[in-house]
């Protein structure tokens, strides 16, 4: 029996849009376990992003429980998540998200310099996941001199910098080409054999079918959740 | 967080948009280099009015007469005077502290020579006048206790008058008319310059008793009349003096409680402090005047910085999603523009001693920059950065990450 790192019941996410209430997320329970690599899948505009935004810890809902690693996030304060998301969570983005005034290494080392970790530790650490990444011929460019595909690749250097339990990635392929999706891809699947969690939401059955697990969405509900594959790696 | 990562994390900040960082510094800088500059010129106001004081004279006790809270006492005729040529001689004959004694009677008059006129001051006193205002003649010389005594008709005469009666001749020996009255001029005074109150170079000095018998017809049956009596006191011994004459002019007049007192003293020490405190009034005025434009230079920054927090929510956002605190993003902001405001003062204070300088040396106008201004531009500079950035960076730190981030 493996633990469960993410458990969500019965959350509720409700913007206040004009007169009627608009529920992202509507009665949501899941869990997430321990190692695991799960794809959301569902049409645009079913709470995809709203639902890995609040177990990235950058959105909170508006009821319902959510566990994450054992503790309570509710009971958490703003400084308390974003500690969580400095240590827990990493967090890869559609856009990137990259600094444009940092070169690639400097990106990388920003969560540790969060995390208050000293400058050669630093640098360490950052060239080390660059060189995870493939990218640390690249170090000194700037986000504006590299390809989308290397720019994904230091975003996910930044994610995983600072050993996260969790990788979140929101649609983390859908502005690559397909070649480099599959790249992308492929260092997904290396990190879920080092036994840190995945969840990634995508539009693409070909991305979806390498997960071991998929949950669809629609209007802020999970329609299905099947197990395509047994976890690939259990971890102590 | 380290305080220099936090201090790395602003200085980037600021060079990440050089232009619009030196153009906020530049409020700053004026702001500062105003303060500075108009401070020093306050400051060079009140040494020179302590100058001038001080070239009065020292050690120097006014007399005149009236009540101090009753302002004007009536001086007409068929009033006694409340202050007198007896009261002036009877200082300087008890008072063991007064060392001279000059009484004064002014009033203006006509005066001619030959085709020239013009009309002046003409002050009777005593022979220990140039000795106690310390203003001396430059040719000839003053009036002696001789020409007192025999009331002669002579006269030493300010280098204004001079100009106008005398223009290209020496005036020693010469005659003047007084109100139709005939003076021998015995000397020239030598130049002094205006003080607060009168031209002392415009001025005709004679022998009060002369004065008393000839031009300024006062009826001696009721006593002569004085304006001003001067008294000097024996070094350090001011406040003895002045409580001497007080008793002396009480017990004279027959006044009982002071605030009967027909009489009022001033010391050089109290016409000291009323210059400073006028002189301070103009100081900060002028300080006032160089703090409005520093408010201005603070409301730059605060705007820069408010454009900046919204240039940058995305960054922010991007922070705050890798585990930013709220105080790394307020202390962010804020040092950038405490860095900001603090070069600015550094600067403009720079500026501010150079154009003193050349106020000092073109204007001929004494600017003095005291460390005491130079600290206050400093700390303001400080607090305007803290007090202008603060509103923007919490701004910044209290951003939602998801809103944040999903700004373009
Ligand atoms: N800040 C917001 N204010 C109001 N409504 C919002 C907000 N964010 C999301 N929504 C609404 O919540 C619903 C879910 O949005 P979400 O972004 O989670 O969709 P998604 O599944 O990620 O879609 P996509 O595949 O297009 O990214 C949408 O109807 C959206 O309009
Ligand atoms: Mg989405």
């Amino acid at each position: 029996m493996v633990e469960n790192v993410v458990e969500l019941s019965a959350i509720n996410r409700v913007y206040e849009m004009g007169e009627e209430p608009l529920y992202a997320l509507k009665d949501l329970t899941l869990s997430i376990e321990n190692g695991d690599y799960v794809a959301i899948m569902g049409q645009s505009g079913s709470g995809k992003s709203t639902l890995m935004n609040l177990i990235g810890c950058l959105d909170r809902p508006t009821s319902g429980r959510y566990i994450l690693n054992h503790k309570d996030v509710f009971e958490l304060t703003d400084d308390e998540l974003a500690s969580i998301r400095n240590t827990t969570i990493g967090f890869v983005f559609q856009q990137f998200n990259l600094l444009s005034s940092m070169t690639a290494i400097e990106n990388v080392m920003l969560p540790l310099v969060y995390a208050g970790v000293e400058k050669e530790q630093r640098i360490m650490r950052a060239q080390f996941a660059l060189q995870q990444v493939g990218l640390d011929q690249r170090r000194y460019h700037r986000p504006t001199q590299l390809s989308g595909g290397q720019q994904q690749r230091v975003s996910i250097a930044r994610a995983i910098v600072n050993k996260p339990r969790i990788l979140l990635a929101d649609e983390p392929t859908g502005a690559l080409d397909s070649h480099t999706a599959t790249e992308i891809m492929a260092l997904f699947d290396e990190l879920v054999e080092q036994g840190i969690t995945v969840i990634l939401v995508t539009h693409d059955g070909e991305v979806a079918n390498r997960a071991s697990r998929i949950v669809r969405m629609r209007d802020g509900q999970i329609t299905s959740d099947s197990r395509i594959r047994s976890q690939k790696n259990t971890p102590a | 967080m380290g305080a220099r990562e936090l201090f790395k994390i602003a200085w980037q900040g600021i060079l990440s948009n050089k232009l619009r960082s030196s153009l906020t510094v530049l409020g700053i800088v004026i702001g500062i280099a105003s303060v500075i500059t108009l401070m020093g010129i306050g400051e060079g106001a009140k040494k020179e009015a302590e100058k001038q004081v001080q070239s009065l004279g020292v050690n120097l006790i006014y007399v005149r007469p009236g009540a101090a809270s009753n302002a004007s006492i009536s001086q007409g005729q068929g009033t006694a005077p409340t202050l007198t040529y007896e009261d002036a001689k009877a200082i300087k004959e008890t008072c063991p502290s007064v060392d001279e004694v000059a009484a004064q009677y002014n009033s203006a008059f006509q005066v001619q020579q030959g085709e020239y006129n013009t009309s002046t001051t003409v002050l009777g006193t005593d022979p220990a006048y140039p000795e106690v205002r310390n203003f001396h003649p430059a040719r000839g010389r003053f009036f002696n206790a001789d020409d007192m005594k025999e009331c002669r008709r002579v006269c030493t005469i300010g280098d204004t008058v001079r100009e106008d009666l005398f223009p290209d001749e020496s005036p020693v020996g010469k005659q003047i008319l007084i109100r139709g009255e005939l003076f021998q001029v015995i000397g020239v005074m030598e130049k002094k310059g205006a003080n607060q109150m009168t031209d002392m170079d415009d001025q005709i000095f004679i022998p009060i008793t002369t004065g008393y018998s000839t031009l300024f017809g006062l009826n001696t049956v009721t006593g002569q009349a004085v304006k001003m009596v001067l008294a000097r006191a024996k070094d350090g011994q001011d406040l003895q003096a002045q409580f001497q004459i007080t008793n002396l002019l009480r017990l004279r007049h027959g006044v009982k409680t002071p605030d009967q007192d027909d009489f009022q003293i001033r010391t050089q020490m109290d016409i000291m402090q009323t210059a400073q405190s006028i002189t301070g009034v103009f100081s900060l005025l002028l300080g006032a005047t160089a703090g409005i434009s520093l408010v201005v230079g603070g409301i730059g920054i605060m705007n820069i910085m408010l454009v900046s927090v919204t240039e940058r929510t995305r960054e922010i956002g991007i922070r705050k999603a890798i585990g930013a605190k709220f105080g790394d993003i307020l202390w962010q902001f804020v040092l950038e523009a405490i860095i900001l405001s603090l070069t600015g003062g550094l600067l403009g204070i720079t500026l501010g001693m150079i154009g003193s300088d050349w106020i000092g040396r073109f204007a001929k106008w004494t600017c003095i920059v005291t460390p005491f201004s130079i600290i206050l531009a400093f700390a303001v500079s400080l607090a305007i950065g803290l007090f202008f950035g603060i509103y923007p960076a919490r701004k910044a730190a209290l951003l939602d990450p998801i809103v944040a981030l999903r700004t373009e």
